[in-house]
C-alpha cells in the first residue's frame, strides 16, 4: 500500500492500525470446520451456558468467504486434509486459524496410518487449544488470547497476520 | 420536506438530492442499530447475554462488524461473471433505499406538510414496484457466482418473490378502495382521528397477509429459502466476501425497516397517534415533528421486533410448501378480501370491517375445528 | 403454427459436503438433481476414518476405553460400557451390582443428553435457531451431572473392565433428582414449542416415509426402525445390565415418517427419566468394581454384545487371545446402516428434505467412518 510511503510510521498510520484491529478483533466471524468431538463442545460454546456472542464472534458463517476465523475442530484424516486446505485458501484475508483439540494440534493418540499429525503440516495455525476435547472455557480463553496476541499486534499497512 | 423547501427555497431536484443523501446517511445507523437489536433480542430470547463486550454494553458491536467487513479482502471467484458479480449487490441494495422516497417519517404540523421527499400520486405503487427489484439482484448474484448453491438460492429467490408479490399487492388494493388514493400521505390522513380509524382494523385480513408477504419479501425465517443456511450454506450470497457481503447484510436490514415502514403507513396510521391529538402539539411545528416521528418509529420498531421474534421461533418452510401457501392460500384469501371490500365499500367502512372480522372469526373457527378433527399424532406404547 | 421445440434440460450434480452445515461434519452426499428433486444420491464416507478398530489391537484393556469414547462422542457412555461388557463376558468377570445399576443410570442420562442434542440440531437443520439454545441449555444440566462424577463433560472414560471407574459423590443423588424435576417441565416446554408448531408439522409430516419391511432389509435399528411400528428394543428383547429389573415402555410410531421419529425420541426421553428415577431408588451399596490386577489380561475367547444406543443397535465383537490387548475388535454401529439407507429414502425428495430426513435418522459420522 502507498499509505506507508506517504506517512511513514506516523501517528496517522498507527491510529488506523488501532482502529482496524479493534474492529477485527471484536468481529471474528467463525467458520466451524468441525469433524469430531470438539465440534460438539463448540456447540456448547455458542449456546446459552457460555455464549460466544458476548465477544462479537456470534455470526457463524458456513461460507468460508465470509468468515475470519477458521476453527478446526476434530481429527483431520488424510482424506479430509485437502478439503481443509481448500477451505483455508477460500477464506479472504485477513484470516486466522484456531486449532482445537489434541487431534487437530498433533494427531493425538491417533498416531496411525490415516490421521494427519497436526494440521500445521497443511495450513498455518495461529493458536492451539489443548484438550480432548477442550472445555468451552478453554476455547473462550483461546479466542480472547487470539484477539489480544494475534489480531491486535498485526499491522494493517504491513503484511497481514 | 415542504417546510424545509419553503424555508430554503431551493429547486425541487436539489431538494430531492438532499433528501436522498439524508435517507442514505440516516439509514446506515438505523440498520446498524437493527442488527445490534436483533442480536440482543435473540440473545435474550434464547437466554444468553448477547453481545456485551464491544464498547459500552456492546453498543459498538455492529460498528466493529462494519469496519471489519469493509477492510476485508474483496474476492471474486475465478469463473464468476465479473460484471454481474459486481452489479448484483448494488441492485440488491438500491431498491431498499429507494422505497424511502415516499415514506413520510413524520409531520411538521398544521399546513406545513409531512416529512417526506416526494409525495407521489402513485406512492404505494412506486413502493411495491421498486421493492420487487430486489429479486433481480438475488438472481444476478446467484447466477454470477458460478456456484451451485448460489444458483439454487437465486432461483428459489425469484420463485418466491414472484409468488409473494401478488398477494402483497392485492392486500393493498382494499386499502386503496377505502382511502381512495395511492399517495402515502393521503392514506395516512384517511386514518386520522384515532385508533379506530386505522386500516388494520378495517382490513384485518389484508394486514395479516401483508405481514406474511413482507417477511417473504425480505427473505427471513420462515421464508428464508434463498439463503437457507442449513441447506444452501449461505444461498445466493455464498461467494460474496467483505464489502459486498456487507451490502447484502445491510440491505436485508434496511428492507426489514422499509417493509415495516410500509405496514405502518398503510395499516397502522403512519405518524398518527392512536388517539385524537391535542391542539397544543399539533400547533407547534417542531414539537409535532418529534411527536409524529416518535409514533412512526415506535410502530416500525414494534413490527421489526415482531419479525425478529418470528425468526427466533419458527422453522423454515420448504420451497414447494412456500409456493402452495402463496398460491393456494394467500392469493384466494386476498381476492375474496378485495371482493368483499369492493361490495361493501358503498355501505361504509364499518360494515366492511365488521364483515371482514366476522369472516376472519369464522375462518379461525373453521381452522380450529379442522385442527381438532385431525387429531394430534401420538406414539403407541 | 410454429413448430414445437423440445427444451433440453440437464441434471445437476451437487456435492453436499464434506464441509456443509448440515451433514454433521464429514459426510459427503453426491446428489443428482432435477431442479430441486433428487434423482440419485451416493453417500461418500471415510472422511473421519481414524483407525479405531486397528487401534484396539495396540492398546491394552485399560487404555482402550479412553479411545472408544471417541468412537461415538455423543453417547460416550454406551461404547465404553459395551467394550467393558465384552471383555467381562469373555473373562467371566462378575460385575458388582452397584456398578451395574450405576452403568444403567449413566446410560439413560446419556440417552437423554444425546436426544436433546439431536433435538436442537435437528431444529437448526430445519431452520429454527431458537430451540438449539434451549436444548443445549438443558443438556448442560446433564453434562454437569456427568462432570460431577467423572470430571469430564463429553468423553468420560467411565466404565472399565470389572465395573466403573468413579463412585458417585454424596451430592449426586440430590442433583439428579433436581434435574428430573426440572426436566419434566422442560419436555413440556419443548412440546408446546415444537410439537404444536404448524410450520414444524408441515415440514415433518409424511416426509421420509418408509415401510417396516424396507427398514428391516437395510438393518435399520433404533428409533428409525421403531417409528415404522416394529417394537424392537434390545433393552427389552435381550436385557442387559439392570434393564430387566426396571419398568419402562418402548414406544413405537405408526407411519414411519419424520414426525414419528421426532415423537418417539421425545417419548423415549420421558421413559429414560423413569428409568433414571428407578435406578436412583434402587441403587445398591457396595463396591463399584471388582479387584483386578494392574495388567488386565483376558483369556482367549470371543464375544458379541449389543446395546440399544440412542441411535440404534451398537454392537461389538471382540476376540481375545489371552494377552492384555484384544486380538480383534469389530464394531457394529447403527449409523453406518442408516447412511446406507439414505439413497433409498432420499429418492424423489427435495433438497430441503435431505436435511429433514437425514437429520431425523440421527446419524453421527465417526460411528460410520470409525
Amino acid at each position: 500500500m502507498g499509505l506507508e510511503t506517504l506517512f511513514g510510521q506516523s501517528y496517522l498510520t498507527t491510529r488506523i492500525d488501532a482502529v482496524l484491529n479493534w474492529a477485527r478483533e471484536n468481529s471474528l466471524f467463525p467458520m466451524p470446520f468441525g469433524t469430531a468431538c470438539c465440534a460438539i463442545e463448540f456447540m456448547g460454546l455458542v449456546s446459552a451456558a457460555f455464549d460466544l456472542a458476548r465477544f462479537g464472534a456470534e455470526v457463524v458463517r458456513f461460507s468460508p468467504r465470509q468468515s475470519d476465523l477458521l476453527m478446526v475442530m476434530g481429527t483431520i484424516s488424510y482424506k479430509q486434509a485437502p478439503i481443509l486446505k481448500r477451505i483455508h485458501e477460500q477464506m479472504p484475508e485477513p484470516k486466522w486459524v484456531l486449532c482445537m483439540g489434541v487431534c487437530a494440534c498433533s494427531g493425538g493418540f491417533y498416531n496411525n496410518y490415516c490421521t494427519v499429525q497436526g494440521i500445521d503440516e497443511i495450513i498455518p495455525v495461529d493458536i492451539y487449544v489443548a484438550g480432548c476435547p477442550p472445555r468451552p472455557e478453554g476455547l473462550l480463553e483461546a479466542i480472547m488470547r487470539l484477539q489480544k496476541e494475534r489480531v491486535e499486534k498485526q499491522s494493517v499497512l504491513g503484511s497481514a497476520g | 420536506m415542504n417546510l424545509l423547501q419553503s424555508l430554503l427555497n431551493l429547486p425541487e431536484p436539489l431538494m430531492g438530492a438532499i433528501g436522498a443523501l439524508l435517507i442514505t446517511l440516516g439509514m446506515l445507523p438505523v440498520a446498524a442499530m437493527l442488527v445490534l437489536w436483533e442480536r440482543i433480542f435473540l440473545g435474550k430470547l434464547t437466554q444468553r447475554p448477547g453481545p456485551n463486550r464491544v464498547g459500552p454494553r456492546g453498543l459498538l458491536q455492529t460498528i466493529a462488524d462494519a469496519l471489519k467487513l469493509l477492510t476485508k479482502e474483496d474476492f471474486t471467484p475465478k469463473d464468476a461473471d465479473r460484471i454481474l458479480f459486481f452489479l448484483a449487490p448494488l441492485i440488491f441494495i438500491v431498491p431498499s433505499f429507494l422505497v424511502f422516497a415516499v415514506v413520510p417519517f413524520g409531520h411538521f404540523g398544521g399546513t406545513h406538510g409531512p416529512v417526506l421527499i416526494a409525495d407521489l400520486r402513485t406512492g404505494i405503487f412506486f413502493m411495491v414496484a421498486v421493492f420487487s427489484l430486489h429479486t433481480v439482484g438475488i438472481l444476478m448474484a446467484g447466477w454470477a457466482s458460478n456456484n451451485k448453491y448460489s444458483l439454487l438460492g437465486g432461483i428459489r429467490g425469484v420463485a418466491q418473490a414472484i409468488s409473494y408479490e401478488l398477494p402483497l399487492i392485492f392486500s393493498f388494493l382494499g386499502i386503496l378502495i377505502l382511502s381512495g388514493s395511492m399517495s402515502t400521505v393521503d392514506i395516512i390522513k384517511a386514518q386520522g382521528g384515532g385508533l379506530h380509524n386505522w386500516f388494520f382494523l378495517a382490513q384485518p385480513v389484508a394486514f395479516l397477509v401483508y405481514l406474511a408477504c413482507s417477511v417473504a419479501e425480505v427473505n427471513r425465517v420462515p421464508f428464508d429459502i434463498p439463503e437457507a443456511e442449513s441447506e444452501l450454506v449461505s444461498g445466493f450470497n455464498t461467494e460474496y466476501s467483505g464489502m459486498r457481503f456487507a451490502m447484502f447484510f445491510l440491505a436485508e436490514y434496511v428492507s426489514l425497516f422499509a417493509t415495516a415502514a410500509i405496514a405502518t403507513i398503510v395499516f397502522l396510521g403512519g405518524w398518527l397517534a392512536p388517539f385524537p391529538e391535542p391542539a397544543v402539539i399539533t400547533g407547534s411545528t417542531l414539537g409535532y415533528f418529534f411527536w409524529s416521528a416518535g409514533w412512526f418509529l415506535l410502530k416500525v420498531f414494534t413490527l421489526v421486533t415482531l419479525a425478529m421474534w418470528v425468526r427466533g421461533t419458527l422453522p423454515r418452510l420448504r420451497a414447494d410448501q412456500l409456493m402452495d401457501f402463496a398460491w393456494k392460500f394467500l392469493v384466494p384469501v386476498v381476492l375474496v378480501n378485495l371482493f368483499v371490500t369492493g361490495l361493501l365499500a358503498l355501505w361504509g367502512r364499518w360494515a366492511v370491517a365488521g364483515g371482514l372480522w366476522l369472516a376472519l372469526l369464522l375462518w379461525a373457527l373453521y381452522g380450529q375445528s379442522r385442527a381438532a378433527k385431525a387429531e394430534r399424532r401420538q406414539v403407541v406404547y | 403454427m410454429p413448430e414445437l421445440v423440445e427444451v433440453r434440460t440437464e441434471g445437476m450434480v451437487l456435492n453436499m459436503g464434506p464441509q456443509h452445515p448440515s451433514t454433521h461434519g464429514v459426510l459427503r452426499l453426491l446428489l443428482r438433481l432435477d431442479g430441486e428433486v433428487i434423482k440419485s444420491c451416493t453417500p461418500v464416507i471415510g472422511y473421519l476414518h481414524r483407525g479405531m478398530e486397528k487401534l484396539a489391537e495396540h492398546r491394552t484393556y485399560v487404555q482402550y476405553p479412553a479411545i472408544i469414547d471417541r468412537f461415538e462422542y455423543l453417547t460416550a457412555m454406551f461404547t465404553g460400557v459395551l467394550y467393558a461388557m465384552c471383555a467381562e463376558r469373555i473373562a467371566g468377570i462378575e460385575v458388582p451390582p452397584r456398578a451395574i445399576w450405576m452403568r444403567t443410570l449413566m446410560l439413560e442420562l446419556n440417552r437423554i443428553a444425546s436426544h436433546l442434542f439431536w433435538l436442537g440440531t435437528y431444529l437448526l437443520d430445519l431452520g429454527a435457531n431458537g430451540l438449539l439454545f434451549y436444548a443445549m441449555r438443558d443438556r448442560e444440566l446433564i453434562l454437569n451431572l456427568f462432570e460431577e462424577v467423572c470430571g469430564a463433560r463429553l468423553l468420560y472414560s467411565y466404565a472399565c473392565v470389572g465395573g466403573v471407574r468413579f463412585d458417585n459423590p454424596p451430592s449426586f443423588e440430590r442433583h439428579v433428582r433436581e434435574f428430573l424435576k426440572i426436566f419434566l417441565d422442560r419436555i413440556r416446554d419443548y412440546e408446546s414449542i415444537v410439537t404444536e408448531n404448524p410450520v414444524f408439522l408441515e415440514r415433518v409430516q409424511e416426509v421420509g416415509c418408509y415401510s417396516p419391511e424396507l427398514a428391516l432389509q437395510y438393518a435399520v435399528s433404533g428409533p428409525p426402525l421403531r417409528s415404522t411400528g416394529i417394537r424392537k428394543d434390545l433393552r427389552k428383547d435381550q436385557p442387559y445390565l439392570a434393564y430387566d429389573q426396571v419398568d419402562f415402555a418402548v414406544p413405537i410410531g405408526t407411519k414411519g415418517d419424520t414426525l414419528d421419529r421426532y415423537l418417539l425420541r421425545m417419548a423415549e426421553m420421558r421413559e429414560s427419566l423413569k428409568i433414571v428415577e428407578q435406578c436412583l431408588d434402587r441403587l445398591p451399596d457396595g463396591n463399584i468394581r471388582v479387584k483386578l490386577p494392574n495388567v488386565v489380561k483376558i483369556p482367549a475367547g470371543e464375544a458379541y454384545l449389543a446395546l440399544e444406543s440412542p441411535r440404534g443397535e451398537v454392537g461389538a465383537y471382540m476376540v481375545a487371545n489371552g494377552t492384555d490387548k484384544c486380538y480383534r475388535l469389530k464394531l457394529r454401529c447403527p449409523s453406518f446402516n442408516h447412511v446406507q439407507f439414505l439413497p433409498v429414502i432420499l429418492l424423489g425428495e427435495r433438497i430441503s428434505d435431505v436435511m429433514a430426513i437425514f437429520g431425523s435418522l440421527d446419524v453421527i459420522l465417526p460411528e460410520v467412518d470409525r
